[in-house]
């Protein structure tokens, strides 16, 4: 064998070894990536099956919907969670590589529309939002509050909770360009509670009582508004697998639909998919 | 199609095109990338006894600017930066426009109408990865330039079952293709199914009429992926010049990932450039791993080594194969995504 033939061979195998995970480690794993909405049901349900299950490893990571698909397609997790269906550039990647990706619905989930406590605004219309989110109005007074600037927050454009806003809200429409583009949903409701000119929305999951949740269009964002669809501003919650869920995942997601998995979908804020009776 | 019907169906599309960019504007958002490839490369002819050469470049580098002027409406300038340039100043730096176009969503549904210098929609030339350092067959050829100006369209078809693209080219790629800037567009075809997951079938048709001759050239290409194995192949034929000339070529490019982060590489080449003289085609074989440092994310950067081994081989016995060994250390970085 050649010199260079021994040195490419050396570095084949030395490159290798550099990425090789702990095949040996003994446990199962699985990894979860995506988005932040569904992260506190996937973290919490996953804390429960491993407590279970004490041979099973669960890594739960955000990151956003986009960012979930996109590691489904590149083989670096087991589910992508996503709080928005994939685009149709994302199935035709999935599709060439050989994936082929299967939702399955394990939460439902409302878009609350939060301000600064101290906000005096009781309620907002979609069309208001549009035109805030928009640009159209930038002061609290040409929506029925105090005068002032709006600060707008947003999420990024990883999120599919952006991506579900942008379709339910702004229509397709751009967001403008002074908006602050957050990383997650914590982040957004954090920003909102410390910064009382300000407005955001987050999933139902996040809403707490430092920070005000208004009734768009007359309806408040409840568990029950979203559950029987009088809430406008509500989509499902999935779990993206590649093929039907098998194995480790299949066991995983059949918790998170059975009674004590959709129990913990509702203590943390979601509404469930399916009864606890 | 005669002048008169080019000349108005282009400024139609021109028209639709302002008319729509008119309408959304709004302020945008740009979006800052560059690439980097630091290449070390040895050749050597016949059997890699004694180095031709061996030396480190700059292979090419790629500064892109994108904007988005709405949510329809973007805008992408791509400049290409290598150090050194066989047909150009072999000693300094080197500087081309590769890319400049304005993309218009929304015109039709699930597609996009792009208008400026852009990849041509043929074979594998516009989906190319670079997953071997090595160019796509046709681009490595002289086939099909790899950035042409014109117009065309571009739609997915639902649920990812595949895409198809319409193009019109005026033949004026920064790279010629044996073929002289002249008034005659090219026109081009293109489709893509995904019947199941993990096999795309397609093929793609260009059509230049000439003076007194023609350029015709078709491809057909196959992908079947299922994890670890990813395996391209491509098949091409060309009809050119009066008397018209026939040409040949096939590409195999197996991909075998072994984790994540590491993939083994495979690739081989066939081109005849006239099937009716003999002794003119040749091989292309390559061999290699690509491991990702830093794994590149949309948005995010990424870091890469690439190690390649190429042989090309000549029908001709009198021509000597030619060997290169390439390591060549890939980077990425970007601002945030739109």
């Amino acid at each position: 064998m050649k010199a260079w033939s021994k040195i490419v061979c050396a570095g084949v195998i030395f490159a290798h070894m550099l990425t090789w995970k702990t095949a040996f480690a003994g446990k199962k794993s699985l990894t979860l990536t995506g988005s932040t909405t569904v992260l506190p049901i996937a973290q919490l349900c996953a804390e429960k099956f491993m407590e279970q299950h004490p041979d099973v490893d669960i890594s739960v990571r955000g990151g956003g919907s986009g960012v979930g698909i996109a590691a489904l397609i590149d083989g670096t997790c087991d589910i992508a969670m996503a709080s928005r269906p994939m685009k149709t550039k994302e199935l035709k990647s999935a599709r060439s590589k050989g994936i082929n990706p299967v939702a399955t619905v394990i939460a439902r989930d409302g878009i609350a529309v939060i301000v600064h406590p101290s906000n005096p605004l009781s309620e907002i219309t979609l069309v208001q939002l549009r035109d805030i989110y928009t640009g159209k109005i930038s002061n609290w007074k040409d929506v029925g509050g105090k005068s002032g600037r709006i600060v707008v927050i947003s999420r990024d454009v990883a999120s599919g909770t952006f991506e579900v806003f942008k379709k339910l809200v702004l229509k397709g429409a751009k967001t403008r360009a002074d908006a602050l583009m957050l990383a997650s949903n914590k982040a957004v409701a954090t920003t909102v509670e410390k910064t009382p000119g300000a407005i955001g929305y987050v999933g139902l999951g996040y809403v707490s009582s430092k920070v005000k949740a208004l009734p768009v269009d007359g309806v408040e964002p409840t568990k029950k508004t979203v559950a029987s669809g009088e809430y406008k501003l509500a989509r499902p919650l999935y779990f993206y697998t590649d093929g039907k869920p098998k194995g480790l995942a299949k066991e995983f997601i059949d918790f998170v639909l059975s009674s004590e998995g959709q129990k913990i979908v509702e203590e943390a804020g979601f509404v469930p998919v399916k009864s606890n009776e | 199609m005669g002048k008169l019907t080019k000349v108005v169906l282009i400024s139609f599309v021109m028209a639709l095109c302002a008319q729509y960019a008119y309408a959304g504007l709004a302020p945008g958002k740009s979006q800052f990338k560059a690439y980097t490839w630091f290449r070390y490369t040895v050749k050597a002819e016949g059997n890699f006894t004694e180095l031709d050469e061996s030396y480190f470049g700059l292979e090419r580098g790629y500064l892109r600017w994108e904007h988005a002027f709405t949510d329809k409406i973007k805008c992408r300038v791509n400049v290409d930066i290598f150090s050194s340039d066989k047909e150009a100043d072999p000693h300094g730096a080197g500087l081309k426009l590769k890319y400049g176009y304005v993309d218009f969503k929304g015109i039709i549904p699930e597609g996009k109408i792009t208008v400026g210098l852009q990849k041509p929609y043929f074979g594998t030339i516009y989906d190319w990865k670079y997953v071997t350092i090595e160019k796509s067959l046709e681009d490595k050829e002289k086939i099909v330039s790899s950035a042409d100006y014109g117009i065309t369209l571009n739609t997915d078809i639902s649920e990812g079952m595949g895409e198809w693209q319409l193009g019109i080219y005026n033949g004026e790629g920064y790279k010629k293709c044996k073929s002289n800037v002249d008034k005659y567009p090219a026109f081009t075809g293109n489709v893509r199914f995904i019947p199941i997951p993990g096999l795309t079938i397609g093929g793609s048709l260009l059509y230049e009429k000439k003076e007194a001759s023609k350029r015709f050239l078709m491809a057909g290409v196959c992908r079947v992926a299922r994890r670890p194995i990813d395996c391209w192949g491509e098949l091409i034929m060309t009809k050119t010049g009066k008397p018209e000339i026939t040409g040949f070529g096939v590409m195999i490019m197996p991909v075998l990932k072994l984790n994540p982060n590491f993939e083994l590489v495979g690739r081989v080449d066939y081109w005849d450039e006239n099937i009716d003289k003999e002794k003119d085609s040749h091989y292309r074989m390559i061999g290699g791993f690509n491991y990702y440092i830093v794994k590149r994310k949309k948005g995010k950067p990424g870091v890469m080594l690439q190690v390649n081994y190429e042989r090309k081989q000549y029908e001709d016995p009198n021509k000597e194969a030619e060997n290169e060994f390439l390591m060549q250390l890939r980077w990425e970085f970007a601002t945030n995504p739109f």
